[in-house]
Protein backbone atom coordinates (compact mmCIF):
# COMPACT_ATOMS: atom_id res chain seq x y z
CA UNK A 1 0.00 0.00 0.00
CA UNK A 2 2.79 2.35 1.17
CA UNK A 3 4.42 2.31 -2.20
CA UNK A 4 2.10 3.93 -3.84
CA UNK A 5 1.51 6.49 -1.55
CA UNK A 6 5.48 7.71 -1.24
CA UNK A 7 7.84 7.33 -3.85
CA UNK A 8 10.34 4.88 -2.45
CA UNK A 9 13.42 5.96 -4.59
CA UNK A 10 12.59 9.77 -3.48
CA UNK A 11 12.49 9.03 0.34
CA UNK A 12 15.44 7.00 0.15
CA UNK A 13 17.39 9.59 -1.68
CA UNK A 14 16.19 12.05 1.65
CA UNK A 15 17.78 9.77 3.86
CA UNK A 16 20.57 8.96 1.99
CA UNK A 17 21.50 12.34 1.81
CA UNK A 18 20.01 14.17 5.01
CA UNK A 19 20.16 10.48 7.44
CA UNK A 20 17.48 8.71 8.28
CA UNK A 21 17.01 10.24 12.10
CA UNK A 22 17.00 13.74 10.29
CA UNK A 23 14.37 12.51 8.42
CA UNK A 24 12.15 10.93 11.09
CA UNK A 25 12.37 13.98 12.48
CA UNK A 26 11.22 15.72 9.52
CA UNK A 27 8.36 13.87 9.03
CA UNK A 28 7.55 14.81 12.65
CA UNK A 29 7.52 18.04 11.82
CA UNK A 30 5.45 17.56 8.86
CA UNK A 31 2.76 15.61 10.73
CA UNK A 32 2.72 18.61 13.35
CA UNK A 33 2.48 21.08 10.38
CA UNK A 34 0.46 20.12 7.59
CA UNK A 35 -2.69 20.02 9.86
CA UNK A 36 -2.59 23.61 10.61
CA UNK A 37 -1.94 23.93 7.10
CA UNK A 38 -5.21 22.02 6.12
CA UNK A 39 -7.22 24.13 8.85
CA UNK A 40 -6.02 27.05 6.69
CA UNK A 41 -7.20 25.88 3.85
CA UNK A 42 -10.75 25.26 5.18
CA UNK A 43 -10.28 28.62 7.35
CA UNK A 44 -9.40 30.64 3.74
CA UNK A 45 -12.35 28.72 1.52
CA UNK A 46 -14.74 30.08 4.21
CA UNK A 47 -13.63 33.63 4.05
CA UNK A 48 -13.10 33.23 0.43
CA UNK A 49 -10.01 34.15 0.48
CA UNK A 50 -8.56 32.84 -2.69
CA UNK A 51 -4.46 34.03 -1.84
CA UNK A 52 -4.49 32.88 1.30
CA UNK A 53 -6.09 29.40 0.10
CA UNK A 54 -3.48 29.10 -2.72
CA UNK A 55 -0.37 29.49 -0.70
CA UNK A 56 -1.72 26.91 1.83
CA UNK A 57 -1.99 24.61 -0.94
CA UNK A 58 1.63 25.86 -2.11
CA UNK A 59 3.13 24.79 1.19
CA UNK A 60 1.28 21.76 0.99
CA UNK A 61 2.27 20.55 -2.22
CA UNK A 62 5.88 21.76 -1.86
CA UNK A 63 6.52 19.64 1.30
CA UNK A 64 4.83 16.43 0.06
CA UNK A 65 7.16 16.32 -3.07
CA UNK A 66 10.10 16.82 -0.21
CA UNK A 67 8.85 13.11 0.93
CA UNK A 68 7.98 11.46 -2.73
CA UNK A 69 4.10 11.76 -1.48
CA UNK A 70 3.20 12.17 -5.14
CA UNK A 71 -0.04 11.90 -4.39
CA UNK A 72 -0.64 14.18 -1.93
CA UNK A 73 1.38 16.57 -3.82
CA UNK A 74 -0.73 16.68 -6.84
CA UNK A 75 -4.10 16.87 -5.19
CA UNK A 76 -2.68 19.98 -3.48
CA UNK A 77 -1.39 21.58 -6.56
CA UNK A 78 -5.05 20.82 -8.15
CA UNK A 79 -6.11 23.43 -5.34
CA UNK A 80 -3.07 25.45 -5.89
CA UNK A 81 -3.40 26.35 -9.45
CA UNK A 82 -7.12 25.64 -9.53
CA UNK A 83 -8.40 28.95 -8.08
CA UNK A 84 -10.43 29.04 -4.94
CA UNK A 85 -12.61 26.17 -4.74
CA UNK A 86 -16.26 25.86 -5.26
CA UNK A 87 -16.93 23.65 -2.44
CA UNK A 88 -14.45 21.56 0.49
CA UNK A 89 -14.58 18.17 -2.02
CA UNK A 90 -10.62 18.99 -3.37
CA UNK A 91 -9.98 19.81 0.33
CA UNK A 92 -11.42 16.88 1.34
CA UNK A 93 -9.67 14.63 -0.84
CA UNK A 94 -6.53 16.03 0.37
CA UNK A 95 -7.25 15.85 3.99
CA UNK A 96 -8.03 11.90 3.54
CA UNK A 97 -4.95 11.45 1.58
CA UNK A 98 -3.01 13.62 4.27
CA UNK A 99 -4.11 10.84 6.63
CA UNK A 100 -2.63 8.23 4.71
CA UNK A 101 0.62 9.88 3.74
CA UNK A 102 1.27 10.27 7.17
CA UNK A 103 0.91 7.00 8.40
CA UNK A 104 3.16 5.86 5.33
CA UNK A 105 5.69 8.39 6.34
CA UNK A 106 5.95 7.46 9.46
CA UNK A 107 6.16 3.57 9.19
CA UNK A 108 8.97 4.25 6.63
CA UNK A 109 11.18 6.59 9.10
CA UNK A 110 11.01 4.57 11.78
CA UNK A 111 10.39 0.80 10.75
CA UNK B 1 30.28 19.06 13.42
CA UNK B 2 31.55 16.57 16.50
CA UNK B 3 34.28 14.43 13.79
CA UNK B 4 35.37 10.87 14.86
CA UNK B 5 39.01 12.12 16.42
CA UNK B 6 41.35 12.92 13.59
CA UNK B 7 40.93 11.67 9.99
CA UNK B 8 44.07 9.04 10.32
CA UNK B 9 46.84 10.29 8.64
CA UNK B 10 47.91 6.87 6.90
CA UNK B 11 46.08 5.32 4.41
CA UNK B 12 45.70 5.20 0.67
CA UNK B 13 44.55 7.66 -1.29
CA UNK B 14 44.07 6.92 -5.02
CA UNK B 15 47.50 6.37 -6.52
CA UNK B 16 49.31 7.41 -3.02
CA UNK B 17 49.52 5.27 0.10
CA UNK B 18 51.06 6.67 3.49
CA UNK B 19 53.18 4.11 5.71
CA UNK B 20 52.71 6.51 8.72
CA UNK B 21 55.30 4.20 11.05
CA UNK B 22 57.50 4.04 8.59
CA UNK B 23 57.37 7.61 7.73
CA UNK B 24 57.55 6.36 4.06
CA UNK B 25 55.12 7.49 0.82
CA UNK B 26 54.12 4.92 -2.01
CA UNK B 27 53.25 6.42 -5.37
CA UNK B 28 52.04 3.55 -7.59
CA UNK B 29 53.46 0.95 -4.96
CA UNK B 30 56.61 2.63 -5.60
CA UNK B 31 59.07 4.08 -2.91
CA UNK B 32 59.15 8.15 -3.33
CA UNK B 33 62.04 9.63 -1.39
CA UNK B 34 60.84 12.35 0.71
CA UNK B 35 62.50 14.68 3.31
CA UNK B 36 61.50 14.52 6.79
CA UNK B 37 59.17 18.10 6.89
CA UNK B 38 57.70 17.21 3.61
CA UNK B 39 56.42 13.61 4.93
CA UNK B 40 55.49 15.77 8.18
CA UNK B 41 53.69 18.32 6.16
CA UNK B 42 52.06 15.50 3.96
CA UNK B 43 51.30 13.97 7.14
CA UNK B 44 49.43 16.96 8.34
CA UNK B 45 47.57 17.67 5.36
CA UNK B 46 46.28 14.50 5.09
CA UNK B 47 44.82 14.16 8.98
CA UNK B 48 43.10 17.32 7.95
CA UNK B 49 42.38 16.72 4.43
CA UNK B 50 38.21 18.00 5.51
CA UNK B 51 39.30 20.89 5.06
CA UNK B 52 41.57 24.00 4.32
CA UNK B 53 44.54 23.82 6.40
CA UNK B 54 45.94 27.71 7.40
CA UNK B 55 49.59 27.79 6.60
CA UNK B 56 50.30 28.77 10.22
CA UNK B 57 48.95 25.73 11.63
CA UNK B 58 50.95 23.75 9.30
CA UNK B 59 53.96 25.70 10.21
CA UNK B 60 53.10 25.01 13.89
CA UNK B 61 52.85 21.27 12.86
CA UNK B 62 55.79 20.50 11.07
CA UNK B 63 58.17 23.08 12.67
CA UNK B 64 56.83 23.32 16.63
CA UNK B 65 58.13 26.16 18.69
CA UNK B 66 60.29 27.43 15.93
CA UNK B 67 59.33 30.61 14.13
CA UNK B 68 59.76 30.08 10.69
CA UNK B 69 58.72 31.88 7.58
CA UNK B 70 56.11 31.52 5.29
CA UNK B 71 58.10 30.59 2.19
CA UNK B 72 59.92 27.53 3.76
CA UNK B 73 56.40 26.01 3.96
CA UNK B 74 55.93 26.71 0.49
CA UNK B 75 58.97 24.94 -0.80
CA UNK B 76 57.89 21.80 1.61
CA UNK B 77 54.31 22.42 -0.69
CA UNK B 78 56.28 22.62 -3.48
CA UNK B 79 58.18 19.37 -3.48
CA UNK B 80 55.15 17.77 -2.50
CA UNK B 81 53.60 18.92 -5.54
CA UNK B 82 56.65 17.41 -7.56
CA UNK B 83 55.75 14.27 -6.07
CA UNK B 84 52.19 13.77 -6.07
CA UNK B 85 51.17 16.19 -9.05
CA UNK B 86 50.36 19.92 -8.74
CA UNK B 87 46.20 19.35 -7.90
CA UNK B 88 46.89 16.87 -4.59
CA UNK B 89 47.85 20.09 -2.80
CA UNK B 90 45.56 22.75 -4.03
CA UNK B 91 46.27 26.33 -2.63
CA UNK B 92 43.04 28.71 -1.14
CA UNK B 93 44.16 31.87 -1.79
CA UNK B 94 44.27 33.90 1.70
CA UNK B 95 43.09 30.31 3.66
CA UNK B 96 45.64 28.15 3.16
CA UNK B 97 46.06 24.80 1.50
CA UNK B 98 44.45 21.28 1.13
CA UNK B 99 44.88 17.82 0.23
CA UNK B 100 42.46 16.98 -2.57
CA UNK B 101 41.74 12.65 -2.40
CA UNK B 102 39.97 13.24 -6.12
CA UNK B 103 42.65 14.90 -7.18
CA UNK B 104 45.17 11.89 -5.75
CA UNK B 105 43.14 9.54 -7.03
CA UNK B 106 42.71 10.41 -10.18
CA UNK B 107 45.12 8.16 -12.52
CA UNK B 108 48.24 9.73 -14.42
CA UNK B 109 47.68 8.39 -17.81
CA UNK B 110 46.77 10.72 -20.21
CA UNK B 111 43.48 10.74 -22.22
CA UNK B 112 41.68 8.80 -19.28
CA UNK B 113 37.95 9.90 -19.99
CA UNK B 114 36.91 8.33 -16.74
CA UNK B 115 38.98 10.37 -14.96
CA UNK B 116 36.93 13.38 -16.24
CA UNK B 117 34.48 13.50 -13.25
CA UNK B 118 37.17 12.75 -10.51
CA UNK B 119 39.89 15.06 -11.77
CA UNK B 120 38.41 18.67 -11.74
CA UNK B 121 41.12 21.35 -12.30
CA UNK B 122 43.07 22.13 -9.26
CA UNK B 123 42.21 25.86 -8.83
CA UNK B 124 38.36 24.67 -8.87
CA UNK B 125 38.98 22.13 -6.30
CA UNK B 126 41.18 24.81 -4.04
CA UNK B 127 38.54 27.41 -4.09
CA UNK B 128 35.46 24.79 -3.68
CA UNK B 129 37.54 23.83 -0.22
CA UNK B 130 37.44 27.73 0.77
CA UNK B 131 33.77 27.41 0.68
CA UNK B 132 33.35 24.91 3.22
CA UNK B 133 32.78 26.82 6.63
CA UNK B 134 30.92 29.85 4.74
CA UNK B 135 28.12 31.27 7.00
CA UNK B 136 25.02 30.81 5.39
CA UNK B 137 21.81 32.29 5.86
CA UNK B 138 18.10 29.88 5.16
CA UNK B 139 14.54 32.37 5.04
CA UNK B 140 11.89 29.83 4.65
CA UNK B 141 8.64 30.28 5.96
CA UNK B 142 7.68 26.72 5.70
CA UNK B 143 9.20 24.50 8.41
CA UNK B 144 9.91 21.35 7.01
CA UNK B 145 11.78 22.89 3.87
CA UNK B 146 13.78 25.57 6.12
CA UNK B 147 14.68 22.63 8.31
CA UNK B 148 15.97 20.09 5.44
CA UNK B 149 17.42 22.93 3.67
CA UNK B 150 19.43 23.65 7.16
CA UNK B 151 20.54 20.35 7.15
CA UNK B 152 21.89 20.03 3.94
CA UNK B 153 23.60 22.73 4.34
CA UNK B 154 25.07 21.99 7.11
CA UNK B 155 26.38 18.46 6.22
CA UNK B 156 28.46 20.24 3.19
CA UNK B 157 30.17 21.89 6.41
CA UNK B 158 28.52 25.31 6.54
CA UNK B 159 27.27 27.38 9.55
CA UNK B 160 23.56 28.03 9.23
CA UNK B 161 21.38 30.52 10.61
CA UNK B 162 17.73 30.92 9.44
CA UNK B 163 15.04 33.12 9.42
CA UNK B 164 10.89 32.41 8.79
CA UNK B 165 10.13 35.34 6.85
CA UNK B 166 12.23 38.21 5.33
CA UNK B 167 11.41 40.84 7.39
CA UNK B 168 13.31 38.70 10.29
CA UNK B 169 16.03 37.90 7.29
CA UNK B 170 16.81 41.42 6.64
CA UNK B 171 17.32 41.99 10.37
CA UNK B 172 20.12 39.25 10.77
CA UNK B 173 21.70 40.23 7.53
CA UNK B 174 21.99 43.63 8.94
CA UNK B 175 23.58 42.54 12.11
CA UNK B 176 25.55 40.28 11.30
CA UNK B 177 27.77 39.10 8.10
CA UNK B 178 26.53 36.12 6.04
CA UNK B 179 28.62 34.42 2.74
CA UNK B 180 25.31 34.15 1.52
CA UNK B 181 21.05 33.92 1.61
CA UNK B 182 18.94 31.65 0.36
CA UNK B 183 15.59 32.84 -0.04
CA UNK B 184 12.19 31.86 -0.71
CA UNK B 185 9.72 33.69 -2.72
CA UNK B 186 6.32 32.96 -0.60
CA UNK B 187 6.69 34.19 3.19
CA UNK B 188 4.81 36.16 5.60
CA UNK B 189 5.80 39.66 6.68
CA UNK B 190 7.65 40.22 4.04
CA UNK B 191 8.67 37.89 1.29
CA UNK B 192 11.20 36.87 -0.94
CA UNK B 193 10.81 39.62 -3.70
CA UNK B 194 10.26 42.88 -1.08
CA UNK B 195 13.63 41.17 0.40
CA UNK B 196 15.32 41.21 -3.05
CA UNK B 197 13.93 44.89 -3.48
CA UNK B 198 15.46 46.06 -0.39
CA UNK B 199 18.55 44.63 -0.99
CA UNK B 200 19.05 47.15 -3.76
CA UNK B 201 17.41 49.34 -2.31
CA UNK B 202 20.43 49.20 0.93
CA UNK B 203 23.09 47.96 -1.03
CA UNK B 204 25.54 49.50 1.07
CA UNK B 205 24.83 46.41 3.91
CA UNK B 206 23.61 43.49 1.55
CA UNK B 207 24.62 44.16 -1.89
CA UNK B 208 27.68 41.52 -0.78
CA UNK B 209 25.61 39.33 0.12
CA UNK B 210 24.60 36.80 -3.04
CA UNK B 211 21.35 35.34 -2.99
CA UNK B 212 19.85 32.00 -4.22
CA UNK B 213 16.12 32.23 -4.28
CA UNK B 214 14.22 28.52 -3.97
CA UNK B 215 11.04 28.15 -4.37
CA UNK B 216 8.12 25.86 -5.77
CA UNK B 217 6.82 28.74 -7.57
CA UNK B 218 6.25 27.05 -11.48
CA UNK B 219 6.71 28.99 -14.27
CA UNK B 220 9.16 31.50 -15.56
CA UNK B 221 7.64 34.74 -14.34
CA UNK B 222 8.89 34.76 -11.23
CA UNK B 223 12.51 33.62 -12.01
CA UNK B 224 12.99 36.05 -14.58
CA UNK B 225 11.61 38.55 -11.65
CA UNK B 226 14.59 37.40 -9.01
CA UNK B 227 16.82 37.57 -11.47
CA UNK B 228 16.18 41.31 -12.40
CA UNK B 229 16.29 41.88 -8.49
CA UNK B 230 19.38 40.62 -8.69
CA UNK B 231 19.83 37.00 -7.29
CA UNK B 232 22.34 35.20 -8.55
CA UNK B 233 20.39 31.76 -9.19
CA UNK B 234 17.13 29.95 -8.80
CA UNK B 235 16.36 26.22 -7.75
CA UNK B 236 13.46 24.49 -7.86
CA UNK B 237 12.02 23.11 -4.19
CA UNK B 238 12.44 20.34 -3.81
CA UNK B 239 16.09 21.07 -4.27
CA UNK B 240 18.28 18.30 -5.67
CA UNK B 241 21.41 18.16 -3.32
CA UNK B 242 23.45 17.79 -5.75
CA UNK B 243 22.17 21.09 -7.49
CA UNK B 244 22.62 22.94 -4.05
CA UNK B 245 25.43 22.36 -3.60
CA UNK B 246 26.83 23.00 -7.03
CA UNK B 247 24.85 26.53 -6.90
CA UNK B 248 25.77 27.39 -3.28
CA UNK B 249 29.88 26.42 -4.39
CA UNK B 250 29.63 28.48 -7.32
CA UNK B 251 27.84 31.66 -5.48
CA UNK B 252 30.23 31.15 -2.70
CA UNK B 253 33.11 31.00 -5.34
CA UNK B 254 32.05 34.19 -6.65
CA UNK B 255 31.47 35.90 -3.58
CA UNK B 256 34.93 34.94 -2.63
CA UNK B 257 36.45 36.40 -5.13
CA UNK B 258 34.24 40.09 -4.95
CA UNK B 259 35.97 40.21 -1.54
CA UNK B 260 39.76 39.34 -2.36
CA UNK B 261 39.42 42.30 -4.32
CA UNK B 262 38.19 44.15 -2.04
CA UNK B 263 41.14 42.77 0.40
CA UNK B 264 43.03 43.92 -2.63
CA UNK B 265 41.74 47.58 -2.51
CA UNK B 266 42.52 47.74 1.02
CA UNK B 267 45.79 46.42 0.54
CA UNK B 268 46.20 48.87 -2.16
CA UNK B 269 45.18 51.65 0.40
CA UNK B 270 43.78 51.20 3.79
CA UNK B 271 40.63 52.80 4.64
CA UNK B 272 39.25 53.42 1.15
CA UNK B 273 36.96 49.91 0.94
CA UNK B 274 34.54 51.69 3.83
CA UNK B 275 33.21 53.83 1.32
CA UNK B 276 33.22 51.72 -1.65
CA UNK B 277 30.10 51.99 -2.22
CA UNK B 278 29.00 49.63 -4.53
CA UNK B 279 27.11 50.60 -7.68
CA UNK B 280 28.83 54.23 -7.11
CA UNK B 281 31.68 54.20 -9.03
CA UNK B 282 34.60 54.61 -6.55
CA UNK B 283 37.74 54.66 -6.82
CA UNK B 284 40.94 55.65 -6.19
CA UNK B 285 45.15 56.54 -7.54
CA UNK B 286 47.56 54.44 -6.24
CA UNK B 287 51.12 53.16 -6.79
CA UNK B 288 51.24 49.46 -7.90
CA UNK B 289 53.31 46.86 -9.58
CA UNK B 290 51.59 44.68 -11.90
CA UNK B 291 52.63 41.42 -13.13
CA UNK B 292 50.65 39.68 -16.02
CA UNK B 293 52.04 35.74 -16.71
CA UNK B 294 50.65 33.75 -19.39
CA UNK B 295 51.13 30.14 -19.83
CA UNK B 296 52.61 29.49 -23.82
CA UNK B 297 52.20 27.10 -26.07
CA UNK B 298 48.55 26.50 -25.43
CA UNK B 299 47.26 27.11 -28.47
CA UNK B 300 49.36 24.20 -29.49
CA UNK B 301 48.94 21.89 -26.83
CA UNK B 302 45.14 22.39 -26.98
CA UNK B 303 44.75 21.61 -30.93
CA UNK B 304 46.37 18.04 -30.03
CA UNK B 305 45.58 16.74 -26.41
CA UNK B 306 42.01 16.02 -25.20
CA UNK B 307 40.04 18.62 -23.82
CA UNK B 308 39.75 17.22 -20.47
CA UNK B 309 43.69 17.65 -20.50
CA UNK B 310 44.04 21.08 -21.28
CA UNK B 311 41.99 21.84 -18.90
CA UNK B 312 43.74 20.05 -15.73
CA UNK B 313 46.64 22.21 -17.20
CA UNK B 314 45.15 25.22 -17.05
CA UNK B 315 44.14 24.28 -13.33
CA UNK B 316 47.30 22.90 -11.85
CA UNK B 317 48.67 26.05 -14.12
CA UNK B 318 46.84 28.63 -12.38
CA UNK B 319 47.39 27.18 -9.03
CA UNK B 320 51.21 27.27 -8.65
CA UNK B 321 50.88 30.98 -10.47
CA UNK B 322 48.45 31.86 -7.57
CA UNK B 323 50.60 30.21 -5.20
CA UNK B 324 53.26 32.36 -5.87
CA UNK B 325 51.20 35.59 -6.23
CA UNK B 326 49.87 34.49 -2.80
CA UNK B 327 53.25 34.05 -1.17
CA UNK B 328 54.94 37.01 -1.95
CA UNK B 329 51.60 39.12 -0.93
CA UNK B 330 49.96 40.10 -4.53
CA UNK B 331 46.30 39.91 -4.78
CA UNK B 332 45.08 38.62 -8.09
CA UNK B 333 43.24 40.85 -10.54
CA UNK B 334 41.83 38.41 -12.97
CA UNK B 335 42.11 34.95 -13.89
CA UNK B 336 41.63 34.22 -17.57
CA UNK B 337 42.41 30.51 -18.93
CA UNK B 338 45.72 30.78 -19.64
CA UNK B 339 46.97 34.41 -18.38
CA UNK B 340 46.60 35.58 -14.74
CA UNK B 341 47.28 39.40 -13.83
CA UNK B 342 48.22 40.34 -10.09
CA UNK B 343 48.79 43.63 -8.57
CA UNK B 344 51.41 43.98 -5.52
CA UNK B 345 50.06 47.47 -3.42
CA UNK B 346 52.43 50.48 -2.64
CA UNK B 347 50.60 49.86 0.44
CA UNK B 348 51.90 46.64 1.44
CA UNK B 349 52.85 45.83 5.20
CA UNK B 350 56.45 47.40 6.02
CA UNK B 351 57.76 49.69 4.33
CA UNK B 352 57.09 51.26 0.97
CA UNK B 353 58.54 50.60 -2.26
CA UNK B 354 58.35 46.90 -1.77
CA UNK B 355 55.81 46.00 -4.11
CA UNK B 356 58.25 46.04 -7.14
CA UNK B 357 60.83 43.70 -5.36
CA UNK B 358 58.12 40.95 -4.32
CA UNK B 359 56.80 41.12 -7.68
CA UNK B 360 59.87 40.13 -9.26
CA UNK B 361 60.00 37.78 -6.52
CA UNK B 362 56.71 36.14 -7.47
CA UNK B 363 58.04 35.92 -10.87
CA UNK B 364 61.06 34.18 -10.11
CA UNK B 365 58.78 31.83 -7.82
CA UNK B 366 56.53 31.40 -10.70
CA UNK B 367 59.59 30.32 -12.94
CA UNK B 368 60.71 27.72 -9.96
CA UNK B 369 57.18 26.15 -9.98
CA UNK B 370 56.94 26.13 -13.19
CA UNK B 371 60.62 24.56 -13.71
CA UNK B 372 59.44 22.03 -11.43
CA UNK B 373 55.73 21.33 -12.69
CA UNK B 374 57.56 20.84 -16.39
CA UNK B 375 60.11 18.23 -14.96
CA UNK B 376 57.13 16.47 -13.93
CA UNK B 377 55.60 16.75 -17.19
CA UNK B 378 58.25 15.25 -19.13
CA UNK B 379 58.58 12.30 -16.51
CA UNK B 380 55.24 11.54 -17.95
CA UNK B 381 56.02 11.70 -21.05
CA UNK B 382 53.94 15.19 -22.07
CA UNK B 383 55.48 18.72 -23.33
CA UNK B 384 56.83 21.15 -20.83
CA UNK B 385 55.08 24.37 -21.27
CA UNK B 386 56.61 27.81 -21.54
CA UNK B 387 55.91 30.82 -19.33
CA UNK B 388 55.84 34.60 -20.16
CA UNK B 389 55.78 37.34 -17.18
CA UNK B 390 55.59 41.38 -17.48
CA UNK B 391 55.63 43.10 -14.99
CA UNK B 392 54.76 47.23 -14.53
CA UNK B 393 55.34 49.76 -11.94
CA UNK B 394 53.55 52.73 -11.54
CA UNK B 395 50.32 54.91 -11.10
CA UNK B 396 46.95 52.96 -11.00
CA UNK B 397 43.55 53.66 -10.54
CA UNK B 398 41.55 50.91 -8.48
CA UNK B 399 37.98 50.38 -7.36
CA UNK B 400 34.54 49.19 -8.21
CA UNK B 401 32.28 50.23 -11.18
CA UNK B 402 29.34 48.46 -12.44
CA UNK B 403 25.43 48.61 -11.46
CA UNK B 404 23.50 47.77 -8.11
CA UNK B 405 23.09 43.91 -9.70
CA UNK B 406 26.42 43.40 -10.83
CA UNK B 407 29.64 45.04 -9.91
CA UNK B 408 33.29 44.49 -10.85
CA UNK B 409 36.54 45.16 -9.57
CA UNK B 410 39.08 47.05 -12.09
CA UNK B 411 42.04 48.51 -11.67
CA UNK B 412 43.63 50.59 -14.85
CA UNK B 413 46.26 52.60 -15.54
CA UNK B 414 49.24 52.72 -18.05
CA UNK B 415 51.21 50.57 -16.05
CA UNK B 416 48.54 47.78 -16.21
CA UNK B 417 48.72 48.07 -20.28
CA UNK B 418 52.45 48.21 -20.01
CA UNK B 419 52.24 44.68 -17.88
CA UNK B 420 50.02 43.38 -20.45
CA UNK B 421 52.14 44.14 -23.48
CA UNK B 422 55.74 43.27 -21.71
CA UNK B 423 54.14 39.97 -21.29
CA UNK B 424 53.00 39.71 -25.29
CA UNK B 425 56.70 40.48 -25.93
CA UNK B 426 58.50 38.08 -23.58
CA UNK B 427 55.82 35.56 -24.94
CA UNK B 428 57.10 36.65 -28.86
CA UNK B 429 60.52 36.10 -28.38
CA UNK B 430 62.55 37.88 -25.56
CA UNK B 431 63.15 35.97 -22.07
CA UNK B 432 60.72 34.28 -19.88
CA UNK B 433 60.38 37.54 -17.63
CA UNK B 434 60.85 41.74 -18.61
CA UNK B 435 60.21 44.74 -16.55
CA UNK B 436 59.77 47.70 -17.04
CA UNK B 437 61.83 50.69 -16.40
CA UNK B 438 60.13 52.12 -12.93
CA UNK B 439 60.46 48.59 -11.57
CA UNK B 440 64.05 48.11 -12.62
CA UNK B 441 64.82 51.17 -10.82
CA UNK B 442 63.01 49.76 -7.55
CA UNK B 443 64.63 47.05 -7.63
CA UNK B 444 67.83 48.04 -9.16
CA UNK B 445 70.99 46.28 -6.93
CA UNK B 446 69.08 43.45 -5.94
CA UNK B 447 68.82 41.64 -8.77
CA UNK B 448 70.56 41.40 -12.36
CA UNK B 449 68.55 42.20 -15.69
CA UNK B 450 69.92 42.69 -19.31
CA UNK B 451 68.26 45.77 -20.86
CA UNK B 452 66.84 44.41 -23.53
CA UNK B 453 65.64 47.87 -25.22
CA UNK B 454 64.42 50.54 -25.85
CA UNK B 455 61.68 48.59 -27.06
CA UNK B 456 58.46 49.65 -29.14
CA UNK B 457 55.56 47.56 -27.52
CA UNK B 458 52.95 45.33 -29.24
CA UNK B 459 49.99 47.71 -29.28
CA UNK B 460 52.08 50.81 -28.83
CA UNK B 461 53.82 53.66 -30.49
CA UNK B 462 56.37 54.98 -28.38
CA UNK B 463 59.56 53.21 -27.45
CA UNK B 464 60.12 52.44 -23.94
CA UNK B 465 62.99 51.03 -21.45
CA UNK B 466 62.71 47.08 -21.13
CA UNK B 467 64.87 44.85 -19.11
CA UNK B 468 64.97 40.82 -18.61
CA UNK B 469 64.94 39.40 -15.61
CA UNK B 470 68.50 37.49 -15.16
CA UNK B 471 67.95 33.73 -13.81
CA UNK B 472 68.62 33.87 -10.08
CA UNK B 473 71.89 32.77 -9.19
Amino acid sequence: MSAAVIDPHTFDELQANAGADFVAELVDTFAEEAPPLLAELRSALAAGAAERFRRAAHSLKSNSSTFGAHRLAALARELELGGLAADAAGVDALEAELGITVTALKALARP
Amino acid sequence: MSAPAASPAAGTFGRFAILAAERRLLVDGVPVALGSRAFDLLAALVARRDRVVPKEELIDVVWPGLVVEDNNLQVQISALRKVLGAQAIATVPGRGYQFTVAAAAAPSTSGAVAAEAKARPAVRAGHGASQRGARLLVADDNKVNRLLLCRSLELMGHTVASADNGRAALEKLRSEPFDLLLLDLEMPEMDGFGLLEQRTADPAALHDVPVIVTSSLEGVAPIARCIELGADDYLHKPVNPVLLKARVDSSLERKHLRDRQRELLARLAPGAVGEAAPGAATGLRTEATILVARLRELDALAASQPAQETLELLGSWTTLMLDAVESQGGAVLQIAGDAISAAFGAAMPSASGVAPGAAVRAAREMGELMAQFNAERIATGKAPVGLAIGIASGEVVAGYTGTPQRTAYVCVGAAVERAARLEALAGGSAGAVLIDGATRAAVAGRVSTDTVSPAVLPGSSTAVAVHALKPAT
